[in-house]
């Protein structure tokens, strides 16, 4: 476990905004093992390609290598930085919250909060971020030299250690996926799979998916798995819509997932005696499930998620066990299908 | 030179009002070898005596409070959640998806509901604090309760950073003023001084309210931090005070009315000391002065500010600039308060 950790951890570190994943996608791809080719494509999709090259049984695993963040949008005349969301962005953790401005170079940064003496009766109330500011201590002058507008901001909040296998960092969605998949290669480097496996690191899910419509399509897959994560149980958040830190894998159940592939994971989660829940979706899975599904002539596609807390805030929890869990069922439906 | 390790070590040890163990060590430490005499009083607080040159006719006292803004634990849920209270005047915004440290080393973060889930009207309310909670991992009671209880103390993650002139920290009120006062007992004093390193400064002033009764000064000098709103969004006129334009001075504030005469003495010993300071122009916040000046029979009080952007949030800003000039500033203030008083 303490292998995984460092793994989730050092991705995690590796930030990456949708559209600039590329130090996420270069972290995730000195990892992945036994795969005879990495290579990146036009919108920087990180593919790592696995078994044999000819098998018309071609398995895509997804997962999403982008994290929420916030990009600058201009720079104020006193040198204070207004940004907005790269994703969906929750605005109620701004305030007072240390962030790293990834300009020429890396500054650290504090989003600005409210001077106690202004906020009279209107505590209730959360800016919206591009009401905010970004102060870094600069003056315009020398802001201008080492930001521009475009410049990405992430969270800098140091991945940590809970009790027992649990652990917080920001960029868990989707890190801890994106560890999955390197953690699932592993165990398949052994004996190399008669099929054929891509390992999909996709950009861009936080604003759309539009790296896995590309990254699908280029690799077109007879059948596919997304990995993403799911709401864990946390107070407010009702029980049958979400599952259980260390309450194993999700597996999706929706209209756009086939269900041979749902049942098939079921099978095998009850086979190797681990958790699991059936997570069930009426509409859209929210994931990039809904698009690979509907990659050129279709796809029969499934979902795993990993139950996750606090989604897009820096605060982000996982269980380990959880993402172990994940990438042993991957293994297992890749040994099952090959 | 400033001492920047001082003031980091400073920073970032761990101590909110009530639960100054941590840093009044550290101040003892910095401080044996060149204070003349130390006296820890009931409730906590540092009394240094630091002999000068001189024996001066104005009993001085200068104090600066070691306690920080954090939060306590009130209540494990069964769930294995940790319910809590904010210890000192905390925003309630700032809290949501911060990092924390509970009293030992126990990690958690303060979680809240995912975004995903809210209905429209809630993603720009801020939560209640009876909404909010430290999550720890633990996945039951019991095990939350193996490690921690109701009392425990709870402070913020942070990073000390140097950058563009600035400093970044948490702590940076008032543990700065700590720094300025042990950079002051370093240095080869004209008038004997009394230091004093408050603790609860922050839930009531009780620590400097009880160590002006011991020490019984005539004159004194809080070292403080203020709210500098210098930042877009605020006009000028509710910026209160500027980083970069010097220590700020309080003629008053939400406690105390200020000596005035020793108002005006900062501003003439910031040009004597060749350094910069700004009036504070706001009558808001409040310090230990509250308790000081009418301490007694009554303690002519003036009151020394760094200006300090997001106080009481887990990063403040000041200055590197103000740090420097509020040094010199006191050592200046202090002299001539002593020979104001004896002409």
């Amino acid at each position: 476990m303490q292998e995984l950790k460092e793994l989730v951890f050092r991705l995690c570190k590796a930030g990456g905004t949708p559209g600039d994943e590329s130090a996420a996608a270069a972290a995730a791809a000195q990892k992945f093992p036994g795969c005879a080719e990495t290579h990146t494509d036009a919108l920087g999709n990180l593919l790592a390609v696995m078994g044999d090259p000819k098998s018309k049984n071609h398995i895509l695993l997804d997962a999403h290598l982008d994290q929420i963040g916030l990009v600058v949008t201009r720079i104020e005349k006193n040198g204070f930085l207004r940004a907005d969301r790269c994703g969906g962005t929750d605005q109620r953790i701004l305030p007072g919250t240390a962030v790293t401005v990834c300009g020429k170079e890396e500054l650290h940064g504090i989003v600005c909060c409210m001077p106690p003496h202004l906020t009279g009766g209107d505590r209730d109330k959360v800016p919206a971020p591009d009401k905010m500011a970004v102060d870094i201590g600069l003056s315009r002058e020398e802001a201008e030299k080492r930001v521009q507008p475009g410049d990405r901001i992430l969270f800098r909040t140091e991945p940590k250690s809970l009790l027992g296998t649990r652990i917080t960092a920001p960029g868990l969605d989707d890190r801890s996926s994106v560890a999955a998949l390197i953690r699932c290669a592993q165990l398949l480097t052994e004996k190399p799979p008669r099929c054929r496996v891509t390992f999909l690191c996709s950009t861009r899910e936080e604003v759309g998916g539009q790296g896995a419509v590309t990254g699908a399509y280029g690799a077109d897959p007879s059948q596919a798995i997304a990995v993403d994560v799911g709401f864990a149980a946390q107070p407010g958040v009702e029980p049958e819509k979400c599952g259980k830190l260390g309450g194993g894998p999700m597996i999706g159940y929706a209209p756009v997932l086939n269900r041979g592939i749902s049942e098939k994971l079921v099978l095998l989660a009850e086979k190797s005696k681990m958790p699991y829940k059936r997570d069930v979706m009426g509409e859209d899975t929210g994931t990039n499930s809904d698009d690979i599904a509907a990659t050129r002539s279709g796809v029969p596609t499934g979902l795993v998620s990993i139950p996750l807390r606090y989604m897009h805030t820096p605060a982000e929890v996982v269980d380990l066990q959880d993402v172990e869990n994940t990438a042993r069922l991957l293994a297992a439906y890749i040994r099952e299908a090959e | 030179m400033a001492d920047w390790n001082l003031l980091e070590k400073l920073c970032t040890a761990r101590g909110i009002s009530g639960r100054e163990d941590e840093i009044r060590a550290l101040i003892l430490k910095e401080i044996k070898s060149c204070a003349d005499e130390i006296k820890i009083t009931p409730l906590g607080n540092i009394v240094a005596f630091k002999a000068g040159k001189q024996h001066p006719n104005t009993k001085l006292m200068i104090s600066a409070h070691m306690d920080e803004v954090g939060l306590i634990v009130t209540h494990v849920t069964d769930e294995g959640l940790l319910k809590f209270e904010t210890v000192g005047g905390i925003d309630r915004r700032i809290l949501p998806g911060k990092s924390v440290t509970v009293e030992d080393g126990i990690s958690g973060v303060i979680g809240v509901k995912p975004i995903h889930l809210l209905e429209k009207d809630q993603i720009s309310k801020s939560v209640p604090l009876k909404d909010l909670y430290i999550d720890i991992g633990a996945s039951s009671r019991e095990e939350a309760e193996s490690c921690v209880k109701p009392g425990d103390m709870v402070t913020f993650d942070s990073y000390f950073d140097r950058q563009g002139g600035m400093i970044m920290s948490k702590a940076l009120d008032d543990r700065a003023g700590c720094a300025l006062l042990i950079g002051m007992m370093k240095a080869q004093l004209k008038y004997d001084t009394v230091f004093v390193f408050a603790v609860q400064e922050e839930i009531g002033l009780k620590g400097a309210r009880t160590a002006a009764f011991s020490v019984a000064p005539q004159a004194a000098i809080v070292v403080e931090s203020t709210t500098a709103a210098d930042v877009p969004g605020v006009e000028e006129d509710r910026q209160v005070c500027r980083l970069g334009k010097g220590p700020v001075i309080s003629f008053m504030d939400k406690g105390t009315i200020y000596d005035r005469e020793y108002y005006q003495l900062a501003f003439q010993a910031a040009e004597k000391a060749g350094v910069p300071c700004q009036a504070k122009q706001a009558v808001a916040g409040g310090n230990d002065a509250a308790a000081i000046h009418v301490s007694r029979a009554g303690v002519r009080t003036a009151a020394v500010s760094l200006p300090c952007r997001y106080l009481h949030a887990p990063f403040g800003m000041i200055a590197q600039e103000d740090y420097c000039s509020a040094g010199q500033l006191l050592i200046q203030y202090a002299e001539m308060i002593e020979e104001r008083n004896a002409t």
